[in-house]
């Protein structure tokens, strides 16, 4: 039998039984419709996750810290005293290490950094301010993913690049409580009074002035950046030189911190765990996205099992249709065989008509849970825009999402419960003998 | 002499019902020429019907075998066997058999699906061989608007559509009335006269003298005329009873 015939007889033979195969398929549009809406709900939520989480964090960077402590099972780290005479780090970030990581597949950037190790404030005219204040190795602060607000973001001797909440932290000492508090200055361009503060061990303070030019303001990150003060990594050595009254050894003693790049996300983890093979600790809100990714991956699969279930009542649905088509046309089945229809042709209609119910279900039930997704979509985005503005995160895009593959892949799956629902039914009917067929009343 | 188109040797189907093992067949030795016109007659359970399934493939021996155009319908499989009621046979049934929700022509040409045939053949097929029974103006009628004899004229063109060499009629005029039955008893003979072997079963013994021979069944067994009217008295004496 021609394909192309097989298929006129399927629809022929579905399009004689409109009133049952629409009943029958209704199950199977209930089950597709189920498996769409919620796994769009789960990869919906998961997505809305990854992109708050987006703003939180550069998915492509990692921190990377000298582990602290006596080595657990770490046979041959030696303990060190660790920069500013911090005692008990086991391995130093110096920079052989930097040139290690350097080296690691899909890194794009190692940047060393240091804090200031001491008392720092700043003053600006009558207000003063404090702020997490770094040293980057680079003389590039967009090295680290950071864009500019305003200005400029390479740094040189007695320069700083500023977070964008940096100016809230300023505030006048002399403001009595009820009066209205300065508003927060635009320190672009402006030359800011450093003062270090160090205690001599007789318990003497000691005090160094120095001057820092700010030359950019950086865009809000939602990140660390945006409290942060960064300034050449040469400037604030010197700074904790002073503090300790010695020349610090970075060979011996190390970097604070090191930030390591790559270039693709995919990448971040793999280059993670060969810094922590190192012996060094590397951290990532990419490892936190993929926690939660694990998380929202169980949940669409919970989500398209309760879909699966509906789809399985479908399937007995449309196995109990073909066993009565069967029955009611066993005196059909007998004429096909004497007009020369082979087992094989038999088979083929009535499995054919079984993934038709399920084609048509599954057609339904795509267009029934897509549709439905969109306006969750609406109602949803308009509750959640208003909970974002009072986190201050940004607005989900989206709550439900419907991937390309999920309507191609239901519409595969609704067909397949139609053939394997038909299976046994349509194996019945092959396999009849033709003279019981013609004889069957 | 001509070559038998047909040979049955030793023929037996024996049916298991619960405890009791029915002989519908019981053991048949026969041979029938090509080009010929059959009459089956007998009583009813005699096993004329059973004899003209086994011959058109549509159900298997207990014992014995069936050749037909040299074939040895034993020696197929399910495939070839539909490939011989494709090819060599075509069905007429007593309760016509048609599909209800196709039309005359669909009817007719439905076989021809299964022979792989292209719609526009199958519909023009279908047209002629509806012209041949007299029906062309009914070609887009559905069953339920024909009448009987319409209908049976249906199935035979639908016999004929895949020009087979075989005709299988079991009981044809058995839903008909008088004029009606003749009128396709007319068409069966014609189908003869131009050289196809037609085998029909029937009750009614006055129809075989349209057959060119006539088989006799008593008990699943071929007997002689004599024989055949003392079964037919005995069971007229036992009706009567």
């Amino acid at each position: 039998m021609r394909v192309s015939d097989l298929i006129a007889l399927i629809l022929e033979n579905l399009g004689r039984r409109k009133a049952r195969v629409a009943l029958t398929a209704v199950g199977v549009v209930i089950g597709t419709a189920a498996v769409v809406l919620l796994v769009s709900l789960g990869v919906g939520l998961q997505r809305s996750a990854t992109q708050q989480l987006g703003g939180i964090g550069d998915l492509t960077r990692i921190d990377v810290y000298p582990v602290y402590g006596e080595p657990g099972g770490g046979g041959g780290i030696v303990v060190m005293e660790g920069p500013g005479g911090v005692p008990g780090i086991q391995q130093p970030i110096n920079d052989q290490t930097l040139e290690q990581f350097a080296a690691m597949p899909g890194v794009t950037a190692v940047i060393a950094r240091d804090w200031v190790n001491g008392g720092m404030m700043l003053n600006y005219g009558r207000l003063e301010g404090y702020g997490s204040i770094m040293g980057l190795g680079t003389d590039n602060a967009a090295d680290l993913g950071v864009t500019a607000e305003a200005g400029t973001l390479t740094l040189s001797k007695g320069t700083a690049v500023i977070g964008a909440m940096v100016p809230q932290q300023f505030f006048d000492p002399r403001v009595r409580p009820g009066q209205e508090p300065p508003p927060p200055p635009d320190l672009l361009g402006q030359t800011l009074k450093a003062t270090l503060i160090k205690y001599s061990t007789d318990g003497v303070e000691i005090r160094k002035m120095v001057q820092v030019r700010v030359v950019g303001v950086m865009a809000e990150s939602r990140g660390e950046a945006d409290w942060s003060i960064y300034m050449p990594l040469s400037d604030v050595t010197a700074y904790n030189e002073w503090f300790l009254g010695k020349r610090i050894n970075r060979q011996k003693d190390g970097y604070a911190n090191a930030v390591v790049k790559v270039g693709d996300v995919d990448q971040v983890l793999d280059v993670a765990d060969q810094i922590n093979e190192l012996g060094f600790q590397a951290s990532t809100p990419q490892s936190f996205v993929q926690g939660i990714n694990s998380f929202f991956i169980v949940l669409q699969v919970v989500f398209g099992g309760v879909g699966a279930i509906a789809l399985l009542v479908a399937a007995i649905g449309i196995a109990n249709t073909m066993a009565m088509a069967i029955l009611e046309r066993t005196r059909e089945i007998g004429l096909m065989k004497a007009v020369g229809a082979t087992n094989r042709d038999v088979l083929s209609v009535f499995l054919g008509e079984a993934a038709g119910i399920g084609f048509i279900g599954g057609l339904g039930g795509v267009a029934l849970g897509w549709s439905a997704g969109q306006i969750i979509n609406v109602l949803a985005l308009a509750y959640l825009a208003g909970q974002s503005a009072q986190s201050g995160a940004p607005p989900p895009t989206e709550a439900v999402f419907t991937p390309v593959w999920l309507p191609i892949f239901s519409l595969v799956f609704a067909t397949l419960i139609g053939v394997i629902s038909g299976l046994y039914p349509a194996l019945r009917a092959a396999t009849l003998v033709p003279v019981n067929a013609l004889k069957y009343e | 002499m001509s070559t038998p188109f047909i040979r049955f040797a030793g023929l037996r189907k024996h049916f298991v019902m619960g405890r009791e093992t029915v002989r519908a067949i019981d053991s048949i030795d026969l041979t029938i020429d090509q080009h010929t016109f059959s009459a089956v007659v007998g009583p009813s359970g005699s096993g004329k019907s059973t004899l003209l399934y086994l011959l058109g493939g549509l159900d298997r021996p207990t014992a014995g075998s069936i050749e037909v155009g040299g074939q040895n319908l034993d020696q197929l499989d399910e495939n070839d066997l539909a490939r011989y009621r494709r090819r060599m046979v075509g069905f007429i049934f007593q309760s016509f058999n048609l599909i209800a929700s196709m039309t005359a022509l669909e009817n007719v040409a439905f076989p021809m699906r299964f022979a792989r045939r292209v719609r526009r053949e199958r519909n023009q097929r279908a047209l002629e061989l509806l012209r041949l029974v007299g029906l062309a103006n009914r070609a887009y009628h559905r069953p339920i608007e024909l009448s009987g004899g319409q209908q049976q004229r249906v199935a035979i063109a639908r016999a004929l559509v895949n020009d087979p060499q075989l005709i299988l009629a079991d009981e044809p005029t058995g839903n008909l009335d008088t004029h009606s039955g003749a009128a396709i008893i007319q068409l069966l003979s014609d189908l003869h006269a131009q050289g196809r072997t037609v085998v029909m079963v029937t009750h009614d013994p006055r129809l075989s003298r349209f057959a060119t021979n006539t088989i006799r069944l008593v008990d699943g067994r071929v007997v002689s005329e004599a024989d055949y009217e003392q079964a037919l008295a005995i069971d007229a004496a036992r009706a009567a009873d």
